[in-house]
């Protein structure tokens, strides 16, 4: 989790693809909580990521709005792409949901933060077209990085 | 009651959500300049007044360097002062620059405010002072401070004011170079906030690195002649045809604390001339 904050704050919060997307990764530390884990728990630590993130960056309400309503949303956009014989406590990754599906449920959990996050960051309709741009760019770039992360990254089971 | 308790049980991730998501959005509101402007506009005073707060701490941990800054000016300005004097006794008999002086003087009036919120990293950025209606500040005056132009006032309050910065994308000021004295728009295109950009300048212009960008005076909201930034880097325009300039700013938005707003009385008078100019120039059409 530190070095995910840190690769954020260091490395990803200059990146800007297509001059204003910038993409959240933080926002994927609320989406491997396990099947059927407690609800006020997930949106406590979603709260609580927005909150660090905005607390580095200087984005007072944007992280913790978004990361609050993306923890709200996890366990329905879970059960859309959970697989029917998955386990109760079934933790989500590549390996446990299948490649296609989890990354259908990595890039709409994306998606759905950087749209609640940019729309809050314009808060406005004038510019309408930069604001898509943010959206989908950003989302789509934190969708990138995370698979290519969970691809990467050797998993211990 | 034991149902409303099954119920509240059933349901409290609902009540947290709500209740999470309001903490959220006061925090935006509180701390975040621009989407705070939508709110300043009914409850100023209150928000003002946590900006006020926070300022006034902030400000004593910087009068250092803006101590520097205004010595440095005051010493500019009396040398510039010495200058202007020893001219005007030489050609004291002289009436017409007699009276040219006293209009530049009399022109513009410059009203002091301190900068109390701000924000650099966005797409919109605003500032807010703490001056407002109450002191004669109106929508679309001008903004400089010590070191060059800040931006242009958006909105007021009775008490505060909100400030478009050069560092905001939809703001375009109208700029000169100081040698050459082609004219373009400076506009910010987010990122670095040292850094703006000057657009349209033609192809023949020679544009050198280093050269001064100043107001042209064209928009009547800045004076002509207020530095903006110093060229950094002459570059093609995305059409190729005209240059680009990587302008670098005088102003260091960064510890920006006291500003001067430009209270301009010749608008009104210039834009009924130029309205009744219009009119005529209908009637002679048709």
């Amino acid at each position: 989790m530190v070095l995910l904050l840190l690769l954020q704050l260091i490395i990803l919060n200059h990146v800007h693809v297509f001059t204003y997307a910038t993409p959240v990764v933080i926002a994927y530390l609320t989406m491997n909580f396990q099947r059927g884990a407690s609800r006020v728990g997930l949106l406590l630590w979603g709260f609580a990521i927005g909150l660090l993130y905005d607390v580095f960056s200087n984005t007072m309400g944007l992280g913790m709005c978004s990361a609050t309503l993306l923890a709200m949303m996890q366990p329905f956009l879970l059960s859309l792409f959970t697989p029917r014989d998955a386990a109760d406590d079934m933790v989500p990754s590549m390996h446990s949901m299948g490649a296609h599906r989890y990354s259908l449920y990595v890039f709409f959990s994306m998606l759905l933060f950087h749209i609640v996050f940019y729309a809050l960051d314009a808060f406005t309709l004038s510019n309408w077209t930069l604001t898509l741009i943010a959206m989908g760019g950003g989302g789509l770039m934190a969708f990138i990085i995370v698979l290519f992360a969970q691809i990467v990254i050797p998993k211990d089971d | 009651m034991r149902n409303l308790i099954d119920f509240i049980q059933k349901n409290l991730y609902w009540l947290v959500f709500l209740f999470l998501e309001v903490v959220s959005l006061i925090s935006l509101f509180k701390y975040n300049s621009y989407q705070g402007s939508v709110y300043f506009t009914t409850a100023n005073q209150m928000v003002g007044g946590a900006y006020r707060l926070t300022s006034d701490v902030s400000s004593y941990l910087k009068l250092g360097k803006e101590n520097a800054y205004l010595e440095q000016e005051n010493e500019q300005l009396r040398s510039e002062l010495l200058a202007l004097k020893k001219k005007l006794r030489k050609r004291q008999g002289n009436s017409t620059f007699v009276n040219i002086q006293d209009t530049m003087l009399t022109d513009y009036k410059f009203v002091g405010a301190q900068v109390i919120s701000s924000t650099l990293h966005r797409t919109n950025n605003l500032l807010t002072i703490d001056k407002g209606s109450k002191d004669g500040i109106r929508p679309e005056m001008g903004v400089v401070c010590s070191q060059g132009v800040v931006g242009i006032v958006y909105l007021t309050s009775r008490n505060y004011s909100i400030v478009i910065p050069l560092l905001n994308t939809s703001s375009q000021i109208s700029c000169r170079m100081k040698n050459s004295q082609f004219f373009g728009t400076m506009q910010w295109q987010r990122g670095d906030p040292d850094i703006s950009y000057v657009n349209d300048i033609p192809r023949h212009a020679k544009v050198e690195v280093g050269e001064i960008v100043e107001t042209n005076g064209y928009s009547d909201i800045f004076p002509e002649g207020i530095p903006i930034g110093k060229v950094k880097k002459v570059k093609d325009s995305s059409d190729g045809m005209s240059y680009s300039l990587e302008v670098e700013l005088f102003t260091d938005f960064k510890t920006l604390r006291n500003v001067s707003i430009i209270t301009n009385y010749t608008k009104p008078e210039r834009k009924a001339l130029e309205e009744k100019a219009d009119s005529l120039m209908q009637t002679v059409d048709d």
